[in-house]
Parts: structure tokens; sequence; C-alpha cells
């Protein structure tokens, strides 16, 4: 008995925490997402599934997931091969390493919202690099302003923005590389990029997971670049779900469907992180058996 | 494990009945003559925090014991921060920007049997099923072009354009003249402008639009097609900038205060901006065309400036109507609000500019004043219109046509009864 109670007296405060900030607000956003509410009466109107079902009728709902999905592919694996380029860059002790990798890390430290208007600043119909080019009699590049182009800025401003995070991780790893099999390596005559594919990247396996895994909610999650830099425009075609979300939550008055709409993202984002998790898990199975 | 399972129930459900404690059914207790009032405002760059407190000020002078605590949004704006303090149980005694509809209404006290509320701007066609939620300051113009009279001379135009093909025209001759002719942008504004021009046409055509869209005896799209018809020939002729979409909203005023385009329609917040800059052109208003054949001016769309309601919740009903009644008749606080964020109000000319002066003449001439977008009262659609149009519009400039455009605010009215 005195063992449960100290048991329960060391995990009871996280447990409480634990409850209030994560299982209550799931629970109200699954219950909020059966209702049909406007955030302002008092008795949100159950309706059942309504909510999910209209959000399979939804073009809207569905094109936002699908640029979501583009999003989080296209992000994970740039975010994940530039973090890794980077990292092997500016892999090694000497002050000039220091000096980049600070500067590598530094677009991670904006806010989303500054990194936004600053590039909108640059990319933006009348921005530096369209200023520049009509001064020189050039066409304007439709960076902002062009569905598809708006797309491909958004992600490499994600991009741009995020990698720093990989780079750290990339760099805690390599750290972890065996410097003897590197050298027997290099005794055996292995290229470097025999080196790279045959030693390096199978010991930084575990991080590709953690940079993959945390690259991919992320990006599932964009909202605060997408705010800034695009306004979800031109005529929506750079709305990720977290924006929808948000849009048709307060600007739409319709929080059950916003709710909706949270939940499938969660149950898409909670699945794509646990079979990465589990590809890994498996991969690592058959290596060691 | 059943003691970890009731911990948790227990947790769920206080959470829960936390999240619930907000609402209230109650017409707000009259509370003491003394005491404090939150109130709830819009942040921008010309109403600081600062700003507001210092307009409140006097009141506070005036009213010993009373304190008004000014409260900032802590979402993206009023609008999404209400509904999380009322789920909170935390809610303000006075909110500031947003006017009543069918959703707020059930939330705010009613404020019909306030003799003072009958002498202010718009309380009529704010009001919703003959009762008064809404009080405001003064109002915002929304139909009106901003132009630069010396492209205008330049490209040998004589007066402004009275219908729109007079307006098609001009652009034109602003083209051939070096200018750009119409400024727009990216973000709301290129919806917005539309409808903003749209106004006296629609109002002329529909007196009855809202009333015929509520009642689907018209369609927006369908009302609408003439005037995306007109916009989509636009695009096509050069007449706005095919790459519009990647400015915001500060970027175009820039372009076209710095002199680079004819024209720019805009709310009569404009003015407040436009004065500041000082542009080196002569810079002028005039009220958005009709369509052809219509007379001109038409009606004119206008919003409620600085809009205030008082919660049904409150705890201090007595103080916050009397300090909604300070703020929207005391004639200093009245001319404060109407000079900081470029407003207006019958009566109250003797500060303004003569662009100002122009917006006010315009208003005086309107044969008629007229919800615009969304609406208020009883002209209202669907939450969420003006953002849905404004997708829709935005898709011309990425290849939809007029009639596509037309049908999809159709489809998505369609859903949303």
């Amino acid at each position: 008995m005195r063992a449960r109670l100290t048991t329960l007296s060391m995990v009871g405060p996280a447990l409480v925490l634990f409850v209030v900030m994560l299982v209550v607000p799931v629970c109200l956003s699954l219950y909020l997402s059966l209702t049909d509410w406007d955030g302002y009466s008092a008795n949100p109107a159950f309706v059942g599934l309504k909510n999910y079902v209209s959000l399979t009728h939804s073009a809207e709902a569905i094109r936002a997931g699908w640029v979501t999905l583009l999003i989080a592919a296209v992000g994970t694996v740039l975010l994940s091969v530039f973090g890794l380029g980077f990292a092997l860059l500016v892999n090694g002790a000497s002050r000039l390493n220091a000096f980049f990798r600070i500067v590598l890390f530094y677009p991670h430290v904006l806010s989303a919202l500054v990194v936004g208007f600053l590039w909108s600043a640059v990319l933006g119909t009348s921005g530096v690099v369209n200023g520049w080019l009509t001064s020189k009699g050039a066409e304007v590049l439709p960076f902002l302003s062009d569905p598809k182009w708006a797309l491909v800025s958004l992600i490499a401003v994600l991009v741009w923005a995020g990698f720093g995070v990989n780079v750290v991780l990339y760099l805690a790893g390599l750290q972890t590389v065996s410097k003897d099999l590197l050298e027997s390596a290099r005794i055996d005559g292995a290229s470097k990029r025999q080196t790279f594919f045959n030693v390096t990247l199978p010991a930084l396996a575990p991080v590709v997971t953690v940079n993959l895994v945390l690259s991919l909610v992320t990006l599932l999650k964009t909202y605060d670049l997408v705010v800034s830099l695009t306004g979800g425009g031109p005529a929506g075609s750079t709305q990720t779900a977290a924006y929808l979300i948000l849009w048709d939550s307060f600007h739409n008055n319709a929080l059950g469907f916003g709710s909706a709409q949270s939940v499938v993202l969660m149950v898409i984002t909670a699945g794509l992180a646990l079979t990465v998790a589990r590809l890994r898990a498996s991969a690592d199975r058959g290596v060691q058996g | 494990m059943r003691t970890l399972g009731l911990l948790t129930s227990v947790v769920i459900l206080v959470g829960a009945a936390g999240c619930g404690g907000g609402f209230s059914d109650d017409k707000g207790a009259a509370g003491d003559s003394t005491g404090e009032v939150r109130m709830l405002v819009n942040i921008t760059p010309n109403l600081t925090k600062s700003y507001w407190e210092g307009l409140i000020k006097p009141f506070e002078d005036a009213n010993p014991g009373v304190d008004v605590k000014i409260e900032a949004p802590t979402g993206s704006g009023v609008k999404d921060t209400l509904p999380q303090l009322l789920a909170a149980g935390n809610a303000p005694d006075v909110v500031e920007t947003l006017m009543a509809d069918k959703v707020l209404a059930p939330q705010m006290l009613d404020l019909t049997d306030q003799a003072w509320t009958k002498d202010t701007p718009l309380v009529e066609q704010a009001s919703l099923d003959g009762k008064v939620y809404t009080v405001g300051v003064g109002q915002q113009a929304q139909s009106l072009v901003f132009y630069n009279k010396d492209a205008f001379t330049k490209a040998g135009i004589s007066a402004p354009p009275k219908d729109l093909d007079e307006l098609t025209a001009a652009m034109g001759k602003l083209k051939a003249a070096g200018y750009l002719p119409l400024q727009t942008a990216g973000d709301y504004v290129t919806g917005l402008q539309l409808l903003q021009l749209s106004d006296p046409s629609i109002a002329t055509k529909y007196p009855d639009w809202y009333q015929q869209i509520s009642s689907k005896q018209a369609k927006v799209g369908e009302t609408m097609l003439p005037l995306l018809e007109r916009y989509q020939s636009w695009i096509k002729n050069g007449y706005v900038d095919k790459n519009a979409l990647g400015l915001k909203d500060v970027g175009a005023q820039t372009n076209f205060l710095s002199g680079k385009a004819g024209m720019y329609i805009m709310g009569s917040w404009f003015v407040r901006t436009a004065d500041d800059a000082k542009p080196k052109f002569d810079l002028g208003v005039f009220a958005a065309p009709t369509e052809a054949g219509q007379p001109s001016p038409g009606p004119q769309g206008v919003t409620m400036a600085a809009p205030y309601m008082v919660l049904k919740s409150t705890k201090q009903r007595d103080l916050s109507i009397k300090l909604v009644q300070w703020l929207v008749t005391d004639k200093t606080a009245v001319q404060s609000q109407l000079a900081q964020d470029g407003n207006f109000r019958k009566g109250y000319t003797d500060n303004l500019s003569p662009l100002g002066k122009q917006v006010q003449d315009i208003l005086d001439q309107a044969p008629k004043q007229v919800a615009q977008g969304e609406g208020y009262g009883a002209n209202t659609l669907p939450q969420g219109f003006n953002g849905e149009w404004n997708k829709a519009v935005q898709s011309l400039y990425t290849g939809k046509s007029a009639k596509d455009v037309a049908t999809r605010i159709d489809s998505w009215m369609g859903s949303k009864s």
C-alpha cells in the first residue's frame, strides 16, 4: 500500500497535468466534433457523425487535406536531405563550423509569422526579387500569385525555416558513428561515398527516424507560415488542414465542423507517425535477425 | 488502477465543467454604481491599447470608483477571442468591433428600450428582428473609388466615371497613358473590392437583395455574374495586375500612393492612410459607379464604425450600458474615435481633411445606405461568405471563368442553407 502511495505521489502531478492538458482537450474535441456548435450558444446541438459525413463531401477540406499531405511528404524529404547534407558539411570542431551551425539554426529561432512576412517581402509581387527583375526589364515571377508557384514557395520557405533542427539532430547522430568502423572502412580502401552509405547512414538510422517523425508531425500542422506568407491564397490554393480548421472554426463559426477536421487530422498524424516508427523498428529487426 | 480511473474521471469532469462555465442565460445583473467594467476591443496600429485607455479616461474621471479595463484580443482578433472567453467563463462586459447576428444576438443585451440608441448611426439597419443589440460611433463608407487626379488628367479623362462602361473606358485610357488602371491585392482585398464596387448596382437592381437571397428567390452568383464577367475582362485586358494576388494590402496601398496606379477601390478607413502618406499627386475619391443606365450616385455600401455590444452575462449591466452610451454619444469621445480610424458621422465635419470631406459628401449625397458583404442585422448572409467570395473571385485570376465562379458561390450558399 505504501509502495502504491509512493508511486502515486511521484506520478500524481504529472498525471494530473497529462489529464487536464491533454486528455480533457482531446475528449472535448471529440465531443464537439459530434455537435453543431457556433462557439457562442450555451448548448451545442448533438448531430452524431454529420460533421464527418460533411467532411467527405467538402471539396475545400479534401483539397486542404491533399495540400497538407503534399507539403508534409515533400517537406519531410527535403528537410532530411538538406538537414543531413548541411550536418555533414559543418561536422567537426572548428570555430568556422561553430559559426556556420549558428547561421544554419538561426531561421528556426525566428517565429514562423515573422518568417512569412520576411519572405513575402522578398517573394511578393512588389518584393525584393521582383523589384530587381522589373528594374532589369524582366517579367515579374509569380512566386505568391500563381497557385502552383505559391505552393512551391510555401514548401521552400518551410524547409528554410525548419531544417536547423534536423541539422542539430544529425550532428548529434554523427557523433555516435563508431570511429573504429570509419577507420576500418578507410583502411579497407572504401571511398567516401561507400563509407557514407555503408557505415555512416546505417548508424544514423535512429536519428533519421526521429527526424522523419518530427518533420512529418510538424508539417502536418502547418499554419502560421500560411497565414503570414500566402494567407491561404491565391484562391485558397495553399490552405492547409490546420489553416482551414481555424478558418472554419472562428471565421465561419463552425466549431463542430472544425473539431471534426481536427480529429481527422489528429488520427492521420498519429497514423503516419506510428507507421514511420514501426517501419524503422521492423527494419532494425531485419538487420538484427 | 481503480484509483487512477477515479482520479481521471474527476479531472475530466472538473475540466468539462470549467469549460462549460461561461454561458449564462441571465439578463445581466444591474451591479453597483462603482466597480470594474471589462471591455474587449479591437487593437490595430491606429487603435492601440494606450489609445483606448486615453479614450475612456474622461469617463473614468467623471465616474469616480469606476475602472474600465481595456482587454486586447488573445487570439488573432475579437471574433475568435470572444468565444474563447465565453468558453472559459471569463466573458467581458462590453465588446467592440462585432455586430449582432443570429449567432451573437442571444449572448447580447437587448438595448431597444434605451432611448439614446435612436440617434446613433445605422442603428435601425443593424437591428435584428426589431431589437437593438449593436450601437456604433459612426459609419465606414465602402463603395469608394480613390483616384489619382493627375493620372486622370494625363489620360485625358475629364470627369470621374459614373457607370461601369465609363469606368472600363477610363481604365483603357489609363493603361494607354502608362498607368496600372486599378490597383488590387491578394489577402481579403480582391473580393472586398468587387463587393464594394457592386453595392450600388446590386442595391439598385435588387432593392431587397439580402431578403431575395435568403428566401432563394435570387442567387448570389447569378446576380453577380455581369460584374464577374466585367472583372474577368479587366484581368484579360491588363486593367488589373495579373500578379496582384502576390501583394499584401499594405503593398497595394503603397503602390497606389506612390502614383503607379490610377484607381484604388477601398473603404473610408483608407482616408487616414492616404492623409498620413501625403502622396505627391492630387488624390480624389468618387462614389463607385453603377451599371450602365442606372442613376448615379447609387446606394452606398456602409458598415457601422466602432460598434459596441453589452454581454447578457454581465454583472455590471448599468455601468456597461452607461459606458457604451458615453462612447457613442459623448461629442469628444465620438470625435476622437472618428478621427482615429477614418470614420464618418453626419454633423462631425469640423476636423475632416479635404479627402475626408469628399467622402462625407458622398455619404450625404447617397440616395440610400445599404449593407455590404456578409451584412448585418436582418441583411445577413451566412457566416464565412466574405472569405468564400474572396477565394471565388481570386480564382478568376487562376483561370476560372466568371460562370465557374458564380456556380461555385451558389453551390457554397446552397451548402449553408
